[in-house]
């Protein structure tokens, strides 16, 4: 230290010198002005000291005095305070409630830059879909706010209960968005959500997103395992979700992997009154037009999806406004949507299926009908009294209506448009409900979208495409996107109507993976293209169908799961040696798992002990085989990898 | 005895004019006993010109009506006119040396590092407020004047003696409405608006300031970024990682000090102003209004020419009665 100053010098000098200096000065009177020469020398000292006077006075050299005053005044420093000048002046007064610091005002937790430092797109992408207007400054709570305030009274939510306008939609999700603000909850923070299509959903993701939160779903058919990999990896800081959900006690499970969780703040549950622990979701609501210093913008991220994945664990997808709003908004005047819609999601909301339909209803202005639990009898009868126009489902949902006769039974007038997505479409099935439904509603038409968690809704037919495209296709690219196919032996670009695999790139295309650099590293080519893993072809007009998949993933009724984590839990079964689960065809889900296995010598096993040891793994029920195959050796690569098309071909 | 009393005079008269002629409004001498006894050791004149004979103190207009209305950003940076007063107290130091043969200097307007953060070579303030051009405000002790308002003050120091003037007899500061709204809040107007609250004290039973409570480090914070250069250098070597250090040297406030850095300003970077803006001394001093100020002078001048084509006419009649 200079001087001989020592840290401990500056820590027992430092606010004397701080105070004897011209820091804090004080004048009694006017002793100069009227040459009041001993109110002067008695004033000398709270008028400041110059360094060699402190120094007199508290026994150090006067080079000492500058170096602890240096220290002591950068401790009192404070920085940015010239940032206040921008409020003043011009007829602005200064007001201490007016201005905080831009640094305390915009500050970003650590877990919540994770999610940012995701987000990086090539910036020769980004400039062009800012300059074609697909990506603009807007976002989710933007829609709401500009239908509050230009349609206060349009239809924005048909739930079982009753209905909300635009307007008092708004107003709730201010409630709760104040809620959320008080606890403590700042932009950037995940906060997690497992909830069916409920009122409640609504109003949460609206209100995590409205001050800048990042909303991330759970499946509801999700338990311990699953919850507890996701909440880990997404740093959640919050959960929303039901108290219980038929046989799953969801708030207990929760509440422990609070305990557990370094980042887990809040629990909350639906209702007015919460489990010991939660807290109670009605209780949040404050009335009031939320104050929100760090508001959220187009490039934020706001949503976390997760996707089943290729690996043993699922992959987080993080999107931004720009990427799931732009892709709705571009494609409302697709749909020929209008504010007269009336629209309705079979799918859930946790998916992005359900959340892209739900946003393109939201941007064009239209009311969004809430089915909580899809039943096929509760989707006809929904469909029936709320007078739904536009319906996006699933072949299962379709399938499962048209085999319980419901189609026949019910009131589907009103439909002008279905369209489908999820897994892929039978052209039976899709047939026959076009041919039901055109019984109603003459000239109503059907669409195929085809997206990933990744992709969003990256192409889909259009309302006045050819009449019997979505029988076989999934339509031409979304506006904004571009669709390829790619030879699976050299990545070159094959020529239409031939089978590879499909490549997109565009505007809803999701940035990467989150903390996943392995994933990431093989998901994108060097220039922007989203190696999707399925078989796909394109013909002469761009319209897309897919024929496979180059991946293990099974997709139980458009629920896709990896069985990677169920095959390592069953091989653990002391019966087993080894196990391999493969997607079999299904009318009805389009696939379901079917599980081989070989077993220990002399050893036994059944279906049902199989369902038996995943249940006491709390693995979800969605993602249990539904078939066993014990078979006497398993298909094998030289490297002792299980050739799982050879399994499939023994279906 | 009343020819070099005349002489002097003359001296001071034709210093004040050119002071004016160059734009000041204001001109004062300070008394040197004064001064020697007030300043603290080492900041006194004679510590600066061994020899100094006499101070003078002139005083330069702040800001215009305009800028005054404008938002605090722009008044941050069309406000202060220091360079002004620095340059005619420049050209005065030589022109007293090349018109009088007296040694001259411009005091400088620096602070003295040898002292202290804030602590000046010289004491401007103290120059006209001894020198009467000018007395201590509530407002941080910046200096008023009843018919200028706010003013920016430089000093010249020469061996030419000259006689002095008197402090104001009176102080413009606090106004009568500031003393209404201290007795009504606690509280006067630049108290009440400084933006970082540096500014606090009482007005007596006798409306004048009883104590004047000045945070200077806060003001400092404010107001003046070179404070901040330091500040930035240290935030760049502790930043956590390369976008808080980029900002720390790049960011668009910091650009700024670089800038004028550069481009060697040599001024304050950034003043706020604010108990300026709401001061009524300040704003309705009678000559603080650049254009009344211009009609003011040329009825001074009007003034003295009347003034002396009167005692022309006295000296006439005087001499036909001779």
């Amino acid at each position: 230290m200079a001087y001989g100053v020592t840290q401990q010098m500056i820590d027992t000098f430092g606010e004397i010198v701080f105070k004897l200096s011209l820091n804090k000065q004080i004048r009694r009177g006017d002793p100069v002005r009227k040459l009041d020469f001993s109110a002067i020398e008695a004033t000398r000292e709270e008028s400041g000291l110059t360094d060699k006077e402190i120094a007199e006075r508290i026994g150090l050299l006067p080079e000492q005095v500058s170096v602890v005053r240096v220290f002591t005044e950068r401790k009192h420093h404070k920085i940015d305070q010239h940032r206040r000048l921008y409020h003043l002046g011009g007829g602005k007064r200064w007001k201490k409630e007016a201005y905080r610091s831009p640094a305390e005002r915009l500050q970003f937790r650590e877990d919540a830059m994770m999610i940012r430092k995701a987000i990086k797109f090539l910036p020769e992408l980004a400039a062009r879909y800012i300059e074609k207007g697909y990506w603009i400054n807007e976002t989710l709570n933007g829609h709401l706010i500009n239908y509050a305030h230009i349609t206060p009274d349009a239809l924005a939510i048909i739930h079982p209960e009753g209905e909300l306008s635009y307007k008092h939609l708004k107003d709730s999700v201010d409630e709760l968005t104040n809620g959320l603000m008080k606890i403590g909850l700042t932009k950037g923070d995940v906060v997690a959500v497992q909830l069916p299509n409920t009122l409640e959903f609504i109003i949460s993701y609206f209100a995590i997103t409205a001050f800048g939160g990042v909303m991330q779903t759970i499946h509801m058919p999700y338990r311990d395992a699953d919850i507890k990999f996701l909440l880990t990896h997404s740093k959640a800081r919050a959960v929303i979700c039901l108290p219980a959900f038929k046989d799953f006690n969801t708030a207990k499970v929760m509440l422990s992997l609070k305990e557990k969780s370094d980042t887990l703040d809040h629990i909350i549950t639906i209702g007015e009154v919460s489990p010991k622990g939660t807290k109670a979701f009605e209780s949040l609501k404050i009335t009031g037009t939320p104050k929100i210093d760090n508001p959220p913008v187009g490039s934020d991220p706001f949503l976390l999806l997760y996707t089943s994945g290729t690996t043993s664990n699922p992959k987080g997808v993080p999107l931004t406004y720009q990427n799931m709003i732009g892709n709705a908004r571009l494609s409302v005047p697709e749909f020929h949507m209008t504010p007269a819609d009336r629209n309705i999601s079979a799918a859930p909301f946790s998916h992005l299926y359900g959340l892209y339909n739900f946003h393109v209803a939201l941007c064009a202005g239209a009311a969004n009908i809430l089915l909580p639990v899809f039943t096929p009898p509760d989707l006809a009868k929904t469909i029936e009294k709320t007078k739904a126009t536009t319906v996006f489902l699933g072949p299962p949902h379709a399938a499962s209506m048209i085999n319980a006769g419901l189609l026949d039974n019910h009131d589907f007038s009103s439909v002008r448009f279905s369209m489908f997505s999820g897994s892929t479409c039978p052209p039976s099935i899709l047939k026959t409900y076009r041919d039901k439904i055109s019984n109603h509603s003459d000239g109503t038409r059907i669409g195929q979208l085809w997206g990933m968690t990744e992709t969003a809704g990256a192409t889909f037919c259009r309302d006045d495409g050819p009449k019997d495209l979505a029988l076989k296709s999934a339509g031409p690219a979304a506006p904004g996107n571009e669709i390829r196919i790619v030879s699976a032996e050299n990545d070159e670009v094959i020529s239409a109507n031939t089978e590879g695999e499909l490549q997109v790139r565009g505007s809803s295309v999701f940035p990467g993976y989150l903390n996943n650099s392995e994933a990431n590293a093989d998901a994108f080519t060097v220039d922007g293209w989203f190696k999707t893993g399925d078989i796909a072809i394109i013909d002469e007009f761009g319209n897309l169908t897919i024929t496979g998949r180059t991946k293990d993933v099974i997709s139980r009724g458009g629920v896709k799961f990896n069985p990677a984590d169920i095959e390592d839990l069953i091989v653990s079964h002391p019966n087993v040696e080894q196990a391999a689960i493969v997607p079999m065809p299904d009318p009805i889900l389009g696939e379901k798992a079917c599980c081989f296995i070989t077993l220990i010598d002399n050893m036994t096993m059944t279906l049902e002990d199989l369902c038996n040891l995943l249940d006491s793994k709390k693995i979800a029920k969605n993602k249990w085989p539904e078939r066993l195959v014990i078979i006497d050796e398993m298909p094998l690569t030289p490297t002792r990898k299980i050739i799982k098309s050879k399994l499939i071909e023994k279906l | 005895m009343a020819n070099e009393k005349s002489n002097l005079e003359g001296l001071r008269k034709a210093c004040e004019a050119y002071v004016k002629k160059k734009g000041a409004l204001a001109f004062g001498l300070a008394n040197i006993e004064t001064l020697e006894r007030t300043a603290p050791e080492g900041s006194r004149p004679s510590d600066m010109l061994p020899k100094v004979k006499s101070v003078i103190s002139i005083g330069v207009g702040g800001g215009t009506r305009g800028s005054w209305s404008a938002d605090a950003k722009t008044l941050a940076y069309i406000g202060d006119t220091e360079t002004m007063a620095y340059r005619i107290a420049y050209g005065l130091a030589f022109y007293i040396e090349a018109k009088f043969g007296y040694r001259a200097i411009f005091v400088p307007p620096d602070m003295d590092p040898e002292k202290g953060a804030r602590v000046p070579m010289q004491s401007l303030k103290l120059h006209a407020e001894v020198a009467g051009i000018g007395a201590r405000s509530m407002a941080g002790d910046i200096l008023l004047h009843p018919e200028y308002g706010m003013m920016y003050y430089a000093s010249v120091f020469t061996e030419m003696k000259m006689p002095p003037d008197q402090p104001m007899a009176d102080n413009p500061c606090p106004h009568p409405s500031c003393v209404q709204l201290y007795r009504k809040s606690g509280q006067t107007p630049c108290m009440r608006f400084c933006p970082v609250e540096c500014l606090s004290g009482s007005i007596g039973d006798d409306d004048q300031v009883e104590e004047m409570h000045y945070d200077a480090h806060a003001c400092a914070e404010m107001s003046q970024q070179y404070e901040a250069i330091p500040s930035i250098l240290l935030d760049t070597l502790d930043a956590k990682d390369p976008i808080e250090r980029g900002m720390a040297l790049h960011g668009p406030e910091n650009q700024v000090i670089w800038y004028k850095l550069s481009v060697g300003a040599g001024e304050l970077l950034s003043l706020c102003y604010e108990c300026m803006r709401v001061c009524p001394i300040t704003q309705t001093a009678p000559m603080a209004n650049p254009v009344a100020r211009g009609a003011g002078m040329r009825q001074k001048i009007v003034e003295a020419e009347a003034a002396a084509r009167t005692e022309h006419a006295i000296e006439q009649d005087s001499h036909k009665e001779n």
